[in-house]
């Protein structure tokens, strides 16, 4: 059931964060072509294709966050939760379900981030007349440099760190909100209240567990070991999703009041 | 075994008693009318038993089984409000409901919404509300549920209609199955009834068959709504 869940939900996200995607890449290849061709700094166009590409990863980065709390909240806690709840699904599966498909789309929409990006030094380099064989040559030049050891285990580690962060905070959000709605009025504000005790309860419980768990060495070359920073801040991360995720499954299973 | 047995159940909203200590057994193959003024306690108890609400003490089963994952594969509900996605066609909303409920009779969804003139192309956003409601009902009925809880399935829409859904309502439902109807249109919904349930104040004040109440009371059930019911 989990699965066919996420085919409905995955869309559901998508379909307003797709065209803003489009939109970006256009506003980055535009940025790129227009930062090579302009004069000076105040160049008018350039000062437009800055504010165009600054208000789309705006415009993402608020519509994400805002379909992430949309998403959970009106189809489990509002109207669509009529619809939702009747489905033959445990409450796991629902918030499961959530869960995954706005991992993917932050992921997605941080992948789009870095591909804008590219972009810009694309349209660049189409200004600049650069040939697609001086483009390859830097790309060979840039996998020659001599990396320091476990570099790519650190790259690893970061990259799962980043997805665990990003999981902890939706988790964050899911269970106040959740919490919030347990109010019999005020709901939006009691969800952000619970939301700010919940960073609180995190940096203090954070505070006393860290410094146990996470500690700076340095390996044998004078080469900070990042496995003493990245494996505990996982485990703290994965520690706080579980605690969130069960928070707004016992509230859901044992408090749902469709209002 | 009763299709659904409520015992003792109390639903509280605060210091608001929305059912006070419920005790009802519905069996299988009757159309039960659910009759109450607004506020009586009517939409509480279908919320219970769809778990979207959770009772303060007593209990409710469905087939023996408290509300949860067992009994929605088998409970079909209207409720009454657009709970659909609102960026959904109908064709979509087809494709979910034969995806989530092995009941569900598509044939027989694309026949009652042809009947009733829905456009397929049109996300539910764009549709009126009486049309929202109308494609909420195909889907529900095309279900082959053993429980149908409808709560005010023709309060927003036109005569025609209304007569429509309540002729697919005795056309669609199987002998083994119970049909719950919520509302407060008494009068419309009379000729199809089995059963009446009249709750006041969060209360059952009285559990009888249609035919008894005409023939015993020698009064209709509207009529008999209006005594009970007298502001």
């Amino acid at each position: 059931m989990l699965g066919k869940l996420i085919k409905y939900e995955l869309p559901a996200m998508g379909r307003k964060l797709l065209p803003l995607y489009a939109a970006w890449a256009i506003a980055a290849l535009l940025l790129g072509l227009t930062a090579e061709f302009s004069d000076s700094p105040s160049d008018f166009m350039l000062a437009i294709s800055v504010i165009l590409y600054t208000a789309i990863a705006t415009a993402v980065t608020v519509i994400s966050i805002v379909m992430i709390v949309q998403r959970y909240s009106s189809s489990l806690l509002g109207n669509e939760g009529y619809f939702y709840h009747i489905l033959p699904v445990g409450t796991a599966s629902h918030i499961g379900t959530k869960l995954i498909s706005a991992t993917v789309w932050v992921v997605i929409t941080m992948f789009v981030a870095f591909l804008t990006g590219l972009l810009v030094v694309l349209g660049i380099v189409i200004a600049q007349g650069i040939g697609f064989d001086e483009v390859m040559r830097g790309f060979k030049l840039m996998l020659e440099i001599n990396y320091p050891e476990h570099m790519w285990l650190y790259l690893g580690e970061g990259i799962i760190l980043m997805i665990a962060s990003i999981i902890k905070t939706i988790m964050q959000i899911y269970a106040a909100l959740t919490i919030g709605y347990q109010a019999s009025n005020h709901t939006t504000l009691a969800s952000i209240a619970a939301f700010i005790l919940l960073l609180v309860f995190e940096s203090v419980v954070g505070r006393n567990i860290m410094p146990s768990m996470v500690s700076v060495v340095f390996s044998a070359n004078g080469v900070i070991d990042f496995d003493n920073i990245f494996v505990p801040s996982i485990l703290i991360s994965i520690a706080f999703s579980a605690l969130y995720f069960l928070i707004c499954k016992v509230l859901l299973d044992k408090r749902l009041n469709l209002g | 075994m009763a299709r659904i047995e409520i015992k003792n159940l109390t639903k509280k909203f605060g210091s608001l008693t929305a059912l006070d200590d419920v005790n009802l057994s519905l069996e299988a193959g009757k159309i039960v009318g659910l009759l109450g003024p607004n506020g009586s306690g009517k939409t509480t108890l279908i919320k219970l038993l769809n778990g979207l609400l959770q009772p303060t003490s007593g209990t409710l089963e469905i087939n023996g089984n408290k509300p949860g994952v067992k009994t929605k594969k088998t409970v079909a509900y209207l409720p009454d409000r657009d709970a659909l996605p609102d960026y959904m066609t109908a064709p979509q909303l087809m494709k979910m409901y034969a995806d989530f409920f092995l009941d569900f009779d598509r044939a027989r969804a694309e026949t009652m919404i042809n009947d009733l003139g829905i456009d397929e192309k049109q996300p539910m956003k764009k549709m009126s509300k009486g049309t929202k409601e109308k494609l909420q009902l195909c889907l529900v009925m095309a279900r082959r549920a053993d429980v149908y809880l409808l709560d005010e399935p023709i309060g927003g829409v036109d005569p025609a209609t209304r007569d429509y859904i309540l002729r697919t309502i005795i056309s669609n439902y199987n002998e083994d199955a119970v049909v719950i109807i919520s509302t407060h249109l008494i009068a419309d919904v009379e000729s199809v009834l089995d059963d009446v349930v009249f709750i006041k104040n969060g209360r059952i004040v009285m559990h009888e068959g249609a035919e008894d109440i005409r023939q015993e009371k020698g009064e209709s059930v509207d009529k008999l709504f209006r005594e009970v019911f007298k502001c």
